[in-house]
């Protein structure tokens, strides 16, 4: 877990970066590159919950998306009974301080039972059942037409946080990024304590764990269920920065690019997982602005990646 | 002597091979006993048997009284009884402190802590030194698993179990790949460790098993062809004719 | 009871669709260890190069040919290109890579007949009902996907029981370095295995294409449901994939079948459909759930 001087170095030049940026945006006189920002830091925490699995665990989990979904829709949805509710639930439902926690328990709860499931399975089932399953959850948001079905749910207005506008994008991209950094420092935290220590062990050698006298399944499925809230307050924030929520969140195409986010930045490395999520944000401005079929970019991209670059953005800077 | 570890009738078939055939084994408190057999005899089916990574068809396991044929690997080492393994199982990336150091902290039980770092943590350290010192790894401590050599690791894996303060050792061929010094090196140590633990003994180097064992059970295709002590095994004709007069 | 017939034979029907697709998948996985995404892109690509080539000559026959063949070449060149290079990496490249595959199938796709669906529908010799019992009329076309399903089934399971392939490839799946030892030259065989895995993911989209509207997106809706297939069957296991693409075909198509119309019994119609639909489209995945806290490994694990 010891970052390299150069890591450190582009770490604190990243954050410098992400800091300023509304200055900058402001400077050149673009900005969309605020939203891009808090978009990337969103996608960073959901990148950055999977690696707690994928990277520190070992669990591939195809299914991430249900939970960046659930947290997002679980914003939205009470949101918009907000109205049909007396006082002063008609208040809480759209108090940040009281919605977003519960974004982050309602998939994390979730996550206990399908969890359960899923670790009953190891390898490439696993893979597969947390892909199903999450499907699961995107099949019943589109069936869910009350709450917009394909078409999705729109969030009247943001969560109110005290003290902040609700139509101000850059106050909003600061409260992303301190989410940011909050969740990368907790998980950092995690990741050397005793509990990440085992975890650890549970990636490598699993049967030695259990030769040692350890249940690995309590642990699995701690990790599987922290990651999943996690997932949700990113989810929360998603929904907020776009003002909408839609089954294309919970798609498994979702999933997939967190996986690939994890794995561009550069597996178990945590903060990789950031510079992996922010490349793949702007990758795919960028892309998407020279063409609609961006897609055909991506792909092969992503295969290059994988069979060339195994250690990924963070390895890379990290030298040897 | 009342026998710490009781196996009765234990049988595993895979498919149509039978790897154990009907096992009987007692290990008393404060033995070495070794399990010996030609390649193939079914040795290592009956380990994992005994330690819980495979599920026997028939028979009992019994630590101490209690009956433990039914429980998974982790119950069974926090019953008493821990395997070590014939292949080196130890995070390769980790250093040697820190392996044992996880073992401590597995054994401690207080894994679900998630603030506090481990890894300076001295109730877990200073333990861990004791037992490299112990196995004699104390200079090594530091050294990342996968540059120590693999005598090293062998003495590391036998840290591994040790700390997990069992009453029964289950050692899968301690002995396997290691030069003639460092095998004596090795039965000095198991020598010594007698005094606090009892062992159940697989290996194949005749001279370390002769050495050690306080009775011997020899196994052929499953079943148990004689057991005794290392004289009457020595003796025995049916042995030598299965086992020490081809080896 | 003669709707319940008729659903039972298309739940048959959709039985034999993800059997041919979890044939080829879980005949992959155990022999190559490989986990291959794209496989519903072939299942796509099958569809549409038979949509379009029936729609170009007009000949169905044709069509079905163009279908297999296109599946079958663009397999067996994606093997050799690509995922080759994926038998030795963990799952988890194997899962990124074939990813990225998807997208660019997709969008190649797309690209190429635009995002409005291809409609071919069935051949005149293979259009209209017959009467399967007396007063139940049942399209003869879907008739025709059952039959050709059931013999593939028998032939795969001869090809594998009977044969020296099949002998290879029940060794492979075992005992890998084995089959390498014994002078098999291992990469013609893993290649004819893909290009047998992609031939059936083509013949279930080629056979699909006329029941169904051929569009993008298409390939992963059916390659999820055949995970739920394979999860359920057991990873690796010819006859696990029979026994659970017939579960989970009748299972879906059931619910999706009568669910919506008991809901109405204490619902209001529009909740009742809503409600329905989104409960039938979960059945498949409750009953992988059920499955698995009952046989983590599936109905038939293939390495007990």
């Amino acid at each position: 877990m010891r970052e390299s001087p150069r890591q450190i170095f582009v770490l604190v030049a990243s954050f410098a970066l992400l800091a300023a940026l509304p200055w900058i945006a402001g400077a050149v006189g673009r900005p969309d590159l605020v939203t891009l920002g808090s978009q990337a830091c969103v996608m960073a925490i959901a990148a950055a919950s999977l690696d707690l699995l994928m990277g520190r665990t070992g669990l591939p989990s195809f299914g991430h998306a249900a939970w960046l979904g659930l947290g997002a829709y679980t914003v939205g949805i009470l949101a918009f009974h907000a109205r049909d509710l007396g006082p002063p639930w008609d208040q809480w439902a759209v108090q940040a301080w009281a919605v977003w926690p519960l974004a982050v328990l309602v998939p994390a709860a979730l996550a206990a039972v399908i969890g359960a499931l899923c670790l009953r399975t190891s390898g490439i089932s696993f893979i597969m059942i947390t892909l199903a399953f999450a499907q699961m959850f995107f099949f019943l948001f589109v069936a869910l037409k009350t709450y917009g079905g394909d078409d999705g749910l729109t969030l009247r207005r943001r969560s109110t946080i005290p003290g902040i506008a609700p139509r101000d994008d850059v106050a909003f991209f600061y409260v992303c990024l301190t989410a940011l950094v909050l969740v990368l420092l907790l998980l950092r935290r995690v990741a050397a304590s005793r509990f990440g220590t085992v975890l650890d062990g549970i990636r490598q050698n699993e049967r030695r764990m259990m030769a040692i006298g350890l249940s690995p399944f309590p642990y699995k499925l701690a990790a599987f269920v922290l990651s999943a809230g996690i997932a949700g307050l990113a989810g929360a924030l998603h929904v907020n920065l776009f003002r909408f929520a839609s089954p294309d969140l919970l798609h498994w195409t979702m999933s997939g690019e967190l996986m690939v986010m994890v794995v561009l930045g550069g597996l178990g490395s945590l903060w990789g997982a950031m510079f992996g999520a922010a490349a793949m944000v702007v990758l795919h401005a960028v892309l998407a602005q020279w063409t609609e079929h961006w897609q055909i970019v991506l792909g092969p991209i992503l295969v290059a990646v994988v069979l060339l670059a195994r250690r990924g953005l963070w390895g890379a800077l990290g030298g040897k | 002597m009342s026998a710490l570890l009781e196996v009765r009738g234990l049988a595993k078939r895979f498919g149509g091979l039978v790897a154990t055939d009907g096992l009987n084994l007692d290990v008393a408190s404060g033995e070495i006993h070794a399990l010996i057999g030609p390649n193939g005899a079914g040795k290592t089916t009956a380990i994992g048997q005994i330690a819980g990574e495979i599920r026997p068809d028939a028979g009992t396991i019994h630590l101490a009284g209690q009956d433990i044929t039914r429980l998974g690997v982790p119950a069974r080492v926090r019953a008493g009884m821990t395997r070590s393994f014939q292949i080196t199982q130890v995070l390769m990336n980790a250093s040697a402190l820190a392996n044992v150091a996880l073992v401590e902290q597995v054994r401690q039980g207080h894994s679900f802590r998630l603030w506090r770092p481990a890894a300076r943590d001295e109730r877990l350290l200073a333990p861990a030194r004791a037992m490299l010192e112990r196995v004699g790894l104390g200079a090594r401590a530091d050294v990342a698993a996968e540059d120590l050599s693999h005598g090293e690791r062998r003495q590391l894996e036998l840290a591994m179990a040790l700390a997990t303060n069992p009453r029964l050792l289950l050692l899968d061929e301690p002995m396997a790949g290691l030069g003639t010094t460092e095998s004596a090196a090795m039965t000095v140590l198991l020598a010594a460790l007698k005094q606090e633990v009892s062992i159940l003994l697989v290996e194949h180097d005749m001279d370390a098993v002769f050495a050690l064992a306080d009775r011997i059970t020899v196994l052929e295709g499953g079943r148990v062809i004689a057991h005794g002590t290392p004289a009457a095994i020595r003796a025995d004709a049916a042995v030598r004719d299965a086992y020490l007069g081809a080896a | 009871m003669t709707l319940l017939l008729e659903q039972l034979l298309n739940g048959l029907q959709f039985g034999v669709m993800l059997f041919l697709m979890a044939a080829g998948l879980t005949l992959v996985f155990g022999i190559m260890g490989l986990i291959n995404l794209a496989h519903g892109s072939l299942y796509m690509i099958g569809a549409y190069a038979a949509a379009w080539a029936t729609l170009q000559t007009g000949s169905f026959v044709l069509g079905l040919l163009a279908g297999l063949s296109a599946a079958a070449v663009l397999g067996m060149a994606l093997e050799a290109v690509i995922l080759r290079r994926l038998y030795a990496r963990d799952h988890l490249d194997q899962v990124l890579a074939t990813f990225g595959v998807i997208l660019f199938c997709n969008e190649a796709v797309a690209m190429i007949f635009g995002r409005q669906p291809l409609m071919a529908g069935p051949p005149p010799w293979l259009s209209g009902a017959v009467e399967i019992v007396p007063g139940v009329p049942y399209p003869v076309y879907r008739l025709a996907i059952i039959a050709t399903g059931l013999l593939v089934a028998a032939g795969l399971y001869v090809l594998i029981s009977r044969t020296r392939i099949g002998m290879l490839v029940r060794a492979g799946a075992t005992h890998r370095e084995l089959v390498g030892a014994l002078g098999v030259r291992i990469g013609l065989l893993y290649t004819a295995v893909f290009g047998l895995g992609a031939l059936l993911a083509g013949l279930a989209g080629a056979l699909t294409g006329p029941l169904l509207a051929v569009q993008v997106g298409m390939g992963e809706r059916i390659l999820i449901t055949t995970f739920v297939v394979i999860v359920i069957g057991g990873l690796g296991s010819i006859r696990g994939a029979l026994a659970g693409a017939m579960l989970v075909g009748m299972v879906d198509t059931l619910t999706r079948g009568f669910l919506p119309a008991t809901l109405r019994a204490v619902l209001p119609a529009s909740e009742a459909d809503a409600l329905g639909a989104g409960l039938s489209s979960m059945a498949v995945f409750i009953l992988m759930a059920i499955v698995l806290l009952w046989r983590p490994r599936g109905l038939f694990p293939a390495h007990a």
